[in-house]
């Protein structure tokens, strides 16, 4: 059977308005910033096991995901262990906890990371993951049938963790149960959990990484990428919160960002450089609230720009305006 | 008629010709006019998201589906020729032209097949030339060639804001026709049509394959 969830974020902030990618925000006077660390993510994990995976295998999982992050050569990131606590994740104790608890009130709820930020400047103070025992977890290395896969979810969390919120890239359907379905994603910050048995959701895809590389740059990442600059409208006003979906497709690579003002303005940086095809789509087979705290407008036909558009190499395209026409 | 065939039909009537008088080594030839290349498909991809099945390696899910094909465009081409022997004359070009790049969308479900308005390019061509007069002429003014050549490809998406550059090899053949002057003398006057098969590699392309496409040129020459 299936076992499909939501990952949801706690304690989410506004997502940022100006650049690239749906990043975590914080309003620092009056202006959203990233939400990042200053320096390594140093963590401790619970020493509480559940059923069929223990402390030191969730210590395992959790440090194999963390170096699928810290692999990405465009990004800065570093992960420290700490080793082995007491601690239980929702502690407000200043330090990173990760392990599992017994959330039965969170029954669609896989995990969840939660933040304690500085809001004088957007850095992140504490961040706690906790994965739900509701749920079977597997640490097989080749996945468990009818058991969630514990390193996939934790590379999911992390990535919250490191400031990153959900990516809409993913086909999801809405069934009578009022679940909804995944049918194929193309993030691991995609919202929607792959179903049990599965660990193809080890692997971070291009989305993931541009996202990574925008809020923890390497030198080169700024200097060897462009971004996506434009505009997407709907009968000559801006449309809040359309998922602007671009593909090169010479390297095959979909990375997507949404229009995040009331002038429809999007950015989708760190793109390699290169012409993309630009594909504007409505939030209507996920849940919004996944991803915006406030309306969004849905009600519009999948549209594409009416030509490719180029990311030049360390800097941005001219900015391009897609119309889109109601549904 | 195809361009293969049209090369063919050329060399043809070049070596059912008779012998005939050569040019000076040493003569520099002016050359200018228009120069028409054929379109050619430059790659078909696939948006793709990975599929919720079990294993490492799920079946992918299409969202869409991009053709991609630069179109026929007429240019304009210069070239500089020296004669280095009485038959063969080494020739520097270059060949500017403004095609388009466009791309068709299809197998999205949410929306239909379409072909979309693409972007203009700026396509420059560098490139050196051996040309080969052949040994034959039906006519005191005619003189057939076979040309073989090679260069530099550079390509600019539109806003000029990423080049892509690549090679080009070529072979072909043509004839030359003297409006004022013979052959042999010096300070003539002509019009000049090629037929040339092109071998492209790199530029922009979707796949990084070979492509083959046709040209066109007719153009005047200066012989000084």
């Amino acid at each position: 059977m299936k076992t499909l969830a939501l990952i949801v974020l706690l304690a989410l902030a506004a997502s940022s308005p100006a650049h690239a990618y749906l990043k975590l925000g914080a309003l620092v006077d009056g202006a959203v910033v990233d939400v990042t660390w200053r320096g390594p993510v140093r963590y401790f994990i619970s020493d509480l096991g559940t059923s069929g995976v223990s402390a030191t295998q969730l210590r395992d999982a959790v440090a194999r995901a963390a170096a699928t992050w810290s692999a990405v050569e465009s990004a800065n990131v570093e992960f420290t262990y700490l080793g082995l606590t007491s601690a239980v994740p929702d502690e407000i104790d200043g330090r990173a906890t990760i392990g599992f608890m017994d959330r039965p009130d969170l029954e669609q709820v896989l995990g969840a990371t939660s933040f304690l930020i500085d809001i004088t400047n957007g850095d992140i103070v504490e961040a706690d993951i906790f994965f739900n025992t509701q749920f079977q977890w597997s640490v097989s290395a080749t996945g468990t049938p009818g058991r969630v896969d514990l390193e996939s979810v934790a590379l999911h969390e992390l990535g919250h963790l490191l400031g990153l919120s959900h990516s809409a890239l993913g086909e999801a359907e809405l069934q009578a149960s009022g679940n909804r379905v995944v049918t194929a994603t193309g993030a691991v910050m995609f919202p929607i959990a792959t179903s049990s048995g599965t660990i193809a959701e080890r692997v971070l895809h291009a989305d993931d990484i541009a996202g990574i590389s925008d809020l923890y740059p390497t030198s080169s990442a700024i200097s060897d990428t462009g971004s996506i600059f434009g505009r997407v409208t709907k009968n000559g006003q801006g449309v809040l919160g359309a998922h602007v979906i671009a593909f090169d497709p010479e390297r095959g690579v979909l990375i997507s960002n949404f229009t995040l003002n009331p002038q429809g303005e999007f950015v989708i940086a760190r793109l390699p450089p290169g012409p993309y095809v630009l594909r504007v789509e409505p939030l209507d087979d996920a849940s919004p609230d996944s991803f915006f705290s406030v309306p969004i407008d849905a009600n519009f036909r999948v549209t594409y720009a009416p030509r490719m558009v180029v990311a030049p190499q360390g800097g941005s395209s001219r900015s391009i305006e897609i119309q889109v026409a109601p549904k | 008629m195809r361009p293969p065939l049209i090369v063919a039909a050329l060399l043809t009537i070049a070596f059912a010709d008779a012998a005939h008088a050569q040019v000076a080594a040493g003569q520099v030839t002016i050359t200018g006019g228009l120069s028409w290349a054929g379109g050619y498909g430059i790659g078909e991809s696939s948006a793709q998201l990975r599929t919720n099945a079990p294993g490492t390696t799920p079946p992918p899910f299409t969202l869409f589906d991009v053709d991609s094909r630069i179109g026929a465009a007429l240019g304009g081409e210069v070239r500089v020729g020296v004669a280095v022997a009485p038959r063969f004359t080494v020739e520097g070009g270059a060949v500017f032209a403004r095609p388009r790049l466009s791309f068709t969308i299809s197998g999205d479900p949410e929306a239909g097949t379409q072909e979309l308005e693409g972007e203009s390019l700026q396509h420059f061509l560098f490139d050196a030339a051996l040309l080969w007069q052949l040994p034959m002429a039906s006519h005191p003014r005619w003189r057939s060639f076979a040309v073989a050549g090679g260069g530099y490809l550079r390509q600019l998406h539109q806003d000029r804001t990423l080049v892509e550059s690549g090679q080009v090899y070529y072979f072909g053949g043509g004839a030359r026709y003297w409006l004022r002057g013979r052959p042999e003398s010096a300070r003539s006057i002509g019009v000049r049509g090629d037929v040339r098969l092109n071998l492209r590699m790199q530029g922009i392309d979707f796949d990084n394959d070979l492509r083959v496409y046709p040209t066109l040129s007719l153009l005047m020459f200066l012989a000084l």
